[in-house]
């Protein structure tokens, strides 16, 4: 039960950490009636993965393995686009909330609102037909024992609690530090996608380097263990990582944190300090 | 924004076409069990088209299941996250020829290895 309860976990871990950052920052922006359409992306993407899930466990086709590598591979990489398109929308409205004219970020907001729903509905999808996948064969065993079954939708719950908690926390920071911490937490997030869609399109034979390891820790991090768990749930971290993955990691970590850093950095504390010459300047 | 959405629903279609059959041409699963420390199998060869593996896990650790080609290296298929009791399958579609066969209870290593001849069914 305990080894289901972490699949469920890790599964869930990480869109619950993205869900729960944008519902803290549209509740935190005075933007919750914005909330539906988050809702909206979760439900329609658990829908979907359920169905599909279903139909490919009970039905008379199977998904070759091929084609699954390839989704998941897929949806990732294009959900690492839509997380990035994230973490720079709220740092555009951020600033604007900060200082400039309330109508301005209504406008953000009524150009990005429904891509909130398709931020939301890549973050559960991602993995959602892998998860559903799961869950049914966890159902089909219930037949003979509901212990998987239990433990994999404890494991969910987990998750979802983590998220409301992660809602909780965040939304009491104040408004610079929030976009700080769920900026840049994203950011690893992000990477950590990337490099997960890598390996997926390496599997499947689509991309070369499968078999040059940049390193294997799984001595020390057992990929069964609940630490492993956690790391990979929340940052995608894989103990056995390729070269391909970690210099993808790297390309995306490494410009991506540079120009979020140079998006959010407080300017007014250059301004009066640095100063003595008034005006013309500007 | 938009040219992501296109993308997104462009991958969705792809993926629609992508199913195979499990009944058309399929022959009888093999079923395999893996636990902590064995992986066997009910047969060690099959006609070629598409094989379906139904890998039940009775160990106490999760397991993933590995079609490699004969270098060991290159992944056929794999079915990953079988928690302790549970059946899943795995798809996929093999030209005769040797393959090897693997289970990965706690998913580490190279797994419990053995050989898989796919036979030239005509």
């Amino acid at each position: 039960m305990l080894a289901n309860y972490l699949i469920g976990l890790r599964e869930g871990l990480e869109a619950a950490l993205v869900v729960g950052i944008l519902v803290a920052y549209l509740v935190k922006s005075g933007r919750a009636r914005h909330l539906p359409r988050v809702w909206a992306g979760v439900g329609f993407a658990v829908a979907v993965s359920l169905t599909a899930g279903a139909a490919l466990t009970f039905g008379p086709r199977g998904l070759s393995f091929e084609a699954q590598e390839a989704i998941g591979g897929g949806l990732s990489i294009v959900a690492v686009g839509f997380v990035t398109w994230m973490i720079f929308w709220m740092a555009r409205t951020s600033r604007q909330l900060q200082g400039e004219l309330q109508g301005r970020v209504d406008t953000a907001i009524a150009q990005g609102g429904w891509s909130l729903a398709l931020v939301a509905l890549m973050a559960v999808g991602r993995e959602g037909l892998e998860t559903a996948l799961f869950l049914w064969s966890a159902t089909e065993a219930a037949g003979s024992t509901t212990a998987p079954l239990v433990g994999a939708a404890l494991g969910l719950g987990t998750a979802v609690a983590l998220g409301v908690l992660i809602y909780r926390g965040a939304i009491h920071l104040d408004l610079r530090r929030f976009f700080t911490v769920t900026g840049g937490l994203l950011v690893i997030v992000a990477a950590g996608v990337l490099s997960y869609g890598i390996h997926d399109l390496q599997e499947a034979g689509i991309l070369p380097g499968l078999n040059s390891i940049a390193f294997d820790v799984s001595a020390s991090v057992p990929p069964g263990s609940w630490y492993a768990t956690l790391l990979k749930g929340t940052v995608n971290f894989s103990p056995r990582t390729t070269w391909l993955e970690a210099l993808a990691w790297l390309a995306y970590v490494i410009p991506v944190l540079a120009l979020f850093i140079r998006t959010t950095r407080p300017r007014v504390r250059l301004e009066p300090a640095m100063k003595p010459v008034p005006a013309q300047t500007r | 924004m938009r040219r992501l959405l296109n993308v997104a629903l462009t991958g969705v279609l792809l993926a629609a076409t992508a199913c195979t059959s499990n009944t058309d041409d399929a022959s009888e699963p093999i079923a395999v069990r893996s636990t902590d420390a064995a992986c066997e199998l009910d047969s060690n060869e099959a006609p070629t088209g598409t094989l379906v593996f139904e890998v039940t896990n009775g160990g106490s650790a999760v397991t993933e299941f590995y079609l490699l080609a004969a270098d060991g290296q290159r992944i056929i298929g794999e079915v990953e996250d079988i928690g302790p009791g549970l059946t899943r399958k795995l798809v996929v579609q093999a030209d005769p020829g040797q393959y090897i066969t693997a289970c990965k209870p706690g998913m580490v290593g190279d797994g419990i290895r053995a050989g898989f001849t796919v036979t030239d069914s005509g």
